[in-house]
């Protein structure tokens, strides 16, 4: 192995991860606010709006990430919506992700008890209060696990990003081999660095995990 | 007197009025009319499948009737008044503030479980009636001392029994200081030796002049304490009468006979 190669594509590589990092949270967090956004959306609205939302939800889950990708960045400067390759990157993966996010919120208000929910509007609770005060609380347990597992599928998802020459790890892994004929070298430092990514994540979604299941154990 | 504002003393709390209910096509309720007076107790039984959940949801709007009318104190609930149809609803807000005059118990209890016994009566009184944190734990406990819970106040609902969950839910509903209270087969989920506290309850309540409607198969609580008893089947209220008429002869409708023929035999009355 040729040490050297990394110090010289080191600080390359490093600047690839930070921006895969980048798009990775900012578009995670934009997509769960997105998501919990349309959930609630869905729940609170009339017919027609609900089915308006359905067919965001099909269209976008119908669709690979990748041809999203190119639609934003090739067809959105017909549209006037001229962005950066990494504005792109994390638009698109704030709307590719908010369905899946939505899914899961909606499954997470499910799983609460409709029973509970009558009690809460019994005594004059308001519908923003019961979602803060009854259905986000109860809901944490059920849901965490599924959102940790997608937000760990989006952390490769980021691979996608360099087809439109997002300056992120794959990109610059691949100028790296392309430009010194090494391939094995890179892709395991690659591999390295996701791996990171998903062994973090998941460490941080169990520690969630405990912490919302703690008053169920209480004896 | 006033025909428009009959005095306190004479005018029913609520006033059911022809109120019908449908699911699609099934007619879950027809033509219902019925008044609750002020401190009366009224208990709803009937077969099972004959409309007594269904009628005591639509008295605080948890179920929309379709046609009639349902009045707390003159107010109609959950339509707007006036005669144009189709009906809309009230506002959200006029719905909270009317529902919070109207307690209600299940059979399911619905505590909220990641909550305390204190937490579950207070929640409300700090949403809805906007006390402060430490005037809203005074009243909660209050209202758990009404139900001989004060000693229970920081449990969860997990860590306590079913009759202990029911009189949490009790003192939650109770501690709005509701004009009425509904009850919906409040005993049916629990274990036989836990029945006679909350039935105690009940009987407090009523004691201090609470308005109460009791869906319930409690025959004895239904002779002992109810001021009249409503038989309801398929949708229809079928006789409406003090206990007296109902449990002490054989009362003249042959439905009525029949169910109560049943709780003979399986000796529950
Ligand atoms: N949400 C609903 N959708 C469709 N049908 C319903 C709904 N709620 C109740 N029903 C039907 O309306 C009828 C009356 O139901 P309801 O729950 O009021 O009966 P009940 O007298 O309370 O019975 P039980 O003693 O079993 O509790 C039943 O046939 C029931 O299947
Ligand atoms: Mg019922």
């Amino acid at each position: 192995m040729e040490l050297d190669l990394f110090v010289r594509y080191g600080p390359d590589l490093l600047r690839g991860f930070g921006v895969t990092i980048l798009c990775w949270i900012v578009g995670s967090v934009g997509g769960l606010l997105l998501g919990f956004a349309i959930a609630c959306l869905y729940r609170w609205s009339i017919r027609p709006v609900r089915w308006i939302i359905d067919l965001y939800v099909e269209l976008i889950r119908g669709t690979p990430f990748m041809i999203q990708l190119f639609i934003l960045y090739y067809g959105g400067p017909y549209l006037g919506l001229v962005l950066t390759p990494v504005q792109a990157g994390i638009l698109s993966f704030i709307v590719y992700g908010s369905p899946y996010f939505a899914e899961i919120f909606r499954s997470g208000f499910n799983a609460v008890p409709k029973g509970q929910i009558e009690a809460a509007r019994c005594v004059g609770l308001s519908e923003a209060r019961i979602m803060r005060r009854i259905i986000l609380p109860q809901m944490l347990v059920p849901i965490t696990a599924p959102l940790t597992n997608f937000i760990i599928i989006l952390s490769k998802e980021t691979a996608i990003l360099s087809v439109v020459t997002v300056p992120e790890l794959l990109y610059e892994t691949q100028t790296m081999a392309a430009e010194t004929f090494t391939y094995i070298e890179p892709f395991l430092v690659l591999s390295l660095f996701y791996w990171l990514m998903v062994i973090v994540t998941s460490w941080l979604g169990g520690r969630v995990e405990a912490r919302v299941t703690r008053h169920l154990k209480r004896t | 007197m006033n025909t428009k504002t009959p005095s306190a003393a004479t005018e029913a709390l609520i006033s059911v009025r022809n109120m019908s209910k449908s699911f699609k096509d099934f007619e879950a309720l027809r033509d219902i009319t019925l008044d609750v007076n002020r401190s009366e107790v009224v208990c709803l039984i009937g077969p099972s499948g004959s409309g007594k959940s269904t009628l005591l949801r639509c008295l605080n709007f948890l179920e929309a009737y379709d046609t009639g009318e349902v009045r707390l104190e003159g107010e109609l609930i959950g339509w707007q008044e006036g005669t144009a149809q189709p009906r809309r609803r009230v506002a959200a807000g006029t719905l909270r503030r009317q529902r919070q005059h109207i307690g209600m118990v299940f059979q399911q209890f619905n505590l909220w479980p990641h909550l305390t016994a204190l937490e579950n009566v207070a929640e409300a009184l700090i949403q809805v009636k906007g006390l402060g944190k430490k005037a809203a734990q005074d009243a909660a406990m209050a209202a758990l001392t009404k139900v001989h819970l004060s000693d229970k106040a920081q449990n969860h609902p997990a860590n306590l029994s079913g009759g202990q969950q029911q009189r949490v839910a009790i003192a939650r509903a109770i501690a709005m200081e509701p004009r009425v209270m509904l009850f919906d087969e409040p005993t049916s989920a629990l274990d036989p030796e836990l029945v006679g506290e909350v039935l105690t309850v009940m009987k407090e309540m009523a004691a201090e002049g609470m308005t109460m409607v009791v869906v319930t198969h409690e025959m004895g609580f239904a002779a002992h304490v109810a001021d009249r008893v409503a038989f309801l089947d398929k949708g229809r209220l079928v006789t409406l009468a003090p206990p007296a008429d109902i449990f002490g002869r054989e009362p003249d409708d042959p439905r009525v006979r029949s169910f109560l023929q049943t709780y003979r035999e399986r000796n529950v009355v």
